[in-house]
């Protein structure tokens, strides 16, 4: 029985930083209707940061965030006025433009290469505080480094919604994300809420990144080991929604600890997808997406 | 006996009942109007008619055969054509493309269709327009576009949804020669339109529906004087200088 | 476009025929066997995005998991002939129904969704084959041998039944036939009553409907036809290199890949696949083969920079400015610059 519930608390804290992996990618979802293909190379990008900035200073990895936030959610803010906007400008008529999938593609194409030419393909660590220790609980074993990232994950989601409801900001992003055009008459600029969004979007990334720099390896193609994960986290989830983005990375995270201990751990993966399809199939709102953006 | 016929549909979305309980019947080479204001639920009955919505109560009966419930493909192919209030036209393909899709529906041979998609083209004064493409018709040209689609099906019944706004007034004046034309040539016109000078002057019957409830219904002149109607939908336009083309 | 004349329609005819006797002729100038790999990649993409361009251009949807039925097309055809001894030219067709079994299967319940959730079941879809492939050592009879894939066991000299050559020759006239082939097909295809629905359904599936398309239907069927397309080059392509893995052949990369030429080719276009593969491919493979040790991943970078300038500035692909471009070459050369632009 002990046995057990030290498998579901390893699976609720990997599938804790999934989700918070997948939340950036359901915020901008319900905002611009289209799916940032460059999610996990904006994760990456924030691994990178915060890798390079413990690596240089020497802090503690939840320290280098006040660097890591500010700085990843410039990149996002930019990324979006820079790349995505003109699209999203030209294909106004249009309620989910393709074109915004094929060019965020183009952006993680091109991020991932580049860090592959500058970086190199090796697998790096910085050791940090936290790495490696753990705790116990009763009886129960803690990694410390997941359970400061499940916390995290569960401030970060709080905030998130608390934003979302009750700051100016956060209402213009959410009347953006029911009707862009009738926000927009409303006074609502809505490429500058598309821009706030991307930009809070990718400073999620950072926070994923010095949540995982204690015990994750960091590589140029990290971002695709996320991305497929996060992809189905977001459709199981139901797109655009915040709680549904959690509740899918704690499944997709239970999943991947509780299956092993009755099969090879490399079929898990294909549990994963099945589930995705089957959920798909029977609902493809998601669990908490909303009927028409299917 | 009536062609088609509505009889107490219902369609509720979530607590919101947008069409409740409506009834009415049109007979055949009769148009049709159907008014009120905006939001009453005209499209939504429309769209159950036209199978887009299956009603959540009632029927809706077709030349004597229940017809509640069929998707908008079958429904079509009853002879049933429809417009849309937004039109959408193929924009990456020309017009006569765009028609012939239409004129698919009773030949499998290309050139039979082309052949049937130009001829209902060159009624509506699009033949010449024929290898532009959609993207680039101005609003009255694609409005034309989008009826002359619908014409290609060869259709008994034309259910057309606004197909005159934002057109200007010498253009509305045309299409009301068009509607003239298309009955006259046999075909029933069901219409939800605004323009209350263009309805007034073009229906044989019309029916007023106000949130979601029907008013009334009865001849133009009829509807024009009554009490209900004028509360409802004249009075209210008039008061919000609404909709703006109350000129009747 | 409206100058009929004769002169202009001649240079026309001859300037195609020309170029269609420049490609069926190059493998006799050409005797450089990496130029000739370098081309018949090139066909190959092109003909694989081709029958991607059934679905992803005319249904107007966005399939990323097509590396799936290239996959199944391969396996098929080889599990058959290294198992049974079946030759790999009727082994195609049985992974090519497969594959068309499979993509109206799964295309059944996805093609219903609305365009985001397409593409990610499709490409969850291609990932979970792959998976499935990597963790299956043996299926009854048939080795798979998961992750380390399969190799075609290489026969003596030529042998045209085992679908084996010794020289690439014989690969790239296969090939480009098929390409023409299913070039011929999708050019028919778009000029029937099907071929009108579906480009219908895929540009405005509400306005289709009122006009009688059952939109799902023609959907699915498109998917069949594209899938059953796909893995016969598939098969192609295990039999040019006689040995491949799940990583490659039924890699997100690749199924990335088709969708990248059609888009920036044109989707949706009779001439898209194979214009976005000419511009591509050497593109790729040349930066593959030359800078790969300098400079990884530059080819990537290039290919990113490339579709996101096409989407910016020509969203519809680069067919479109090229045909004009041909048109007014025409309309030079046949002295026709007269017309007055409408």
């Amino acid at each position: 029985m002990e046995f057990y519930i030290q498998i579901l608390i390893n699976g609720l804290m990997t599938g804790s930083y999934y989700g918070l992996a997948a939340m950036g990618l359901t915020l901008i979802f319900g905002v611009i209707k289209v799916i940032n293909f460059a999610h996990g190379s904006m994760l990456m990008v924030g691994m990178f940061t915060a890798y390079w900035i413990v690596k240089l200073t020497g802090w503690h990895p939840y320290a280098a965030l006040i660097l890591v936030v500010p700085m990843l959610f410039i990149f996002g803010y930019a990324l979006q006025g820079i790349v995505i906007k003109p699209i999203l400008v030209s294909q106004r008529d249009v309620r989910e433009p393709t074109e915004v999938i094929i060019v965020t593609t183009g952006v993680w194409y091109i991020l991932d290469n580049l860090a592959l030419m500058v970086f190199g393909a090796e697998y790096r660590v910085v050791p940090t505080s936290l790495s490696g220790q753990i705790m116990l609980v009763g009886d129960y074993i803690i990694q410390t480094p997941l359970l400061y990232g499940f916390i995290t994950t569960m401030v970060t989601a709080g905030l998130l919604m608390w934003f979302l409801k009750y700051t100016k900001m956060g209402m213009s992003i959410r009347a953006a994300s029911l009707d862009r055009d009738a926000a927009s008459l409303m006074g609502i600029n809505q490429y500058r809420v598309y821009n706030i969004a991307f930009g809070i979007g990718a400073a999620i990334a950072g926070i994923v990144g010095c949540v995982l720099i204690p015990f994750y390896y960091v590589f140029p193609t990290v971002g695709v080991v996320f991305d497929v994960k996060c992809f189905i986290i977001v459709v199981l989830g139901g797109l655009g929604s915040i709680p549904g983005a959690l509740i899918g990375g704690l499944i997709v995270g239970l999943i991947e600890s509780v299956f092993p201990m009755f099969m090879t751990s490399t079929w898990t993966e294909l549990i994963v997808y099945v589930v995705f399809l089957a959920v798909l199939f029977v609902m493809p709102a998601g669990l908490f997406g909303e009927k028409r953006d299917w | 006996m009536a062609l088609l016929e509505v009889r107490n549909v219902s369609k509720h979305f979530g607590g919101l009942k947008a069409v409740d309980e409506v009834t009415l019947s049109i007979e055949k080479g009769q148009i049709y109007g159907l008014i009120g204001p905006n939001g009453a639920g005209k499209s939504t009955l429309f769209n159950c008619v036209a199978g887009t919505y299956a009603p959540t109560m009632g029927a809706i009966i077709y030349d004597g055969r229940d017809v509640t419930g069929w998707k908008p493909w079958d429904i079509c192919k009853l002879r049933i054509g429809r417009t849309f209030q937004i039109v959408k036209p193929f924009q990456s393909r020309t017009v006569l493309y765009n028609a012939t899709v239409g004129a698919f529906i009773r030949t499998s041979n290309r050139s039979e269709a082309e052949d049937r998609a130009m001829e209902v083209l060159r009624k509506f004064h699009l033949g010449d327009k024929a290898g532009v493409l959609a993207k680039n018709l101005t609003i009255a040209d694609r409005k034309r576009l989008e009826m002359a689609r619908a014409m290609a099906t060869d259709p008994e019944m034309l259910l057309m949804d606004e197909c005159m706004a934002g057109l200007r007034p010498n253009e509305v004046d045309e299409t009301l020669d068009v509607l003239r034309e298309i009955r006259s040539q046999g075909v029933t016109i069901f219409m939800i339109e605004h323009i209350m000078r263009a309805i007034m002057s073009v229906s044989d019957k019309i029916t007023v529906i106000q949130f979601g409830r029907k008013i009334m219904d009865g001849t133009p002149g009829e509807v024009a004087n009554d009490e209900r109607v004028i509360k409802a939908y004249l009075g209210e336009s008039y008061g919000a200088g609404g909709d703006g083309n109350v000129t009747a | 476009m409206n100058s009929g004349s004769t002169k202009r329609k001649t240079i026309d005819t001859m300037l195609k025929l020309a170029l269609a006797v420049f490609v069926f002729t190059i493998p006799v100038w050409l005797s450089s066997p990496t130029y000739l790999q370098i081309l018949i990649m090139l066909f190959l993409f092109a003909y694989l995005t081709t029958t991607w361009n059934l679905v992803g251009g005319f249904a107007g949807v966005l399939p990323l998991g097509h590396s799936a039925y290239v996959g199944i097309g391969a396996y098929t055809s080889t599990v058959l002939f290294i198992s049974l001894g079946v030759s790999p030219w009727i082994g195609m067709w049985a992974g090519a129904l497969i594959a068309a079994v499979v993509g109206v299967f799964i295309g059944i319940p996805t093609l219903k969704l609305r365009g985001a959730y397409f593409a990610l079941s499709t490409m969850a879809f291609g990932e979970g084959i792959r998976v499935l492939v990597e963790n299956t050592m043996q299926l009854g009879p048939f080795t798979i041998n998961g992750p380390r894939g399969i190799s075609v066991p290489l026969l003596p000299g030529n042998n045209l039944l085992a679908y084996q050559f010794t020289s690439k020759v014989p690969y790239y006239y296969i090939i480009l036939l098929m390409l023409c082939v299913v070039i011929f097909i999708t050019w028919w295809f778009s000029r029937t009553r099907p071929g009108y629905y579906l480009a219908a359904g895929g540009e405005e599936p509400e306005a289709a409907q009122a006009l009688g398309v059952n939109v799902a239907r023609y959907k699915v069927l498109a998917m069949g036809i594209s899938c059953f397309l796909t893995a016969l080059g598939g098969t192609f392509l295990a039999q040019l290199t006689l040995y491949f893995y799940p990583k490659q052949i039924l890699g997100l990369d690749f199924s990335f890949e088709l969708a990248f030429i059609a888009l920036i080719g044109g989707r949706g276009t009779i001439a898209g696949p194979v214009v976005g593969a000419l511009l591509l491919r050497p593109v790729s493979e040349l930066t593959r083969i030359y800078l790969s040790s300098t400079l990884p991943g530059l080819h990537l970078v290039i290919f990113g920079l490339v579709l996101i300038l096409v989407m910016l500035f020509q969203p519809r692909g680069l067919v479109e400015p090229l045909e004009r471009a041909y048109n007014w070459f025409l309309d030079r050369i046949s002295g026709e610059r007269k017309e007055v632009k409408s």
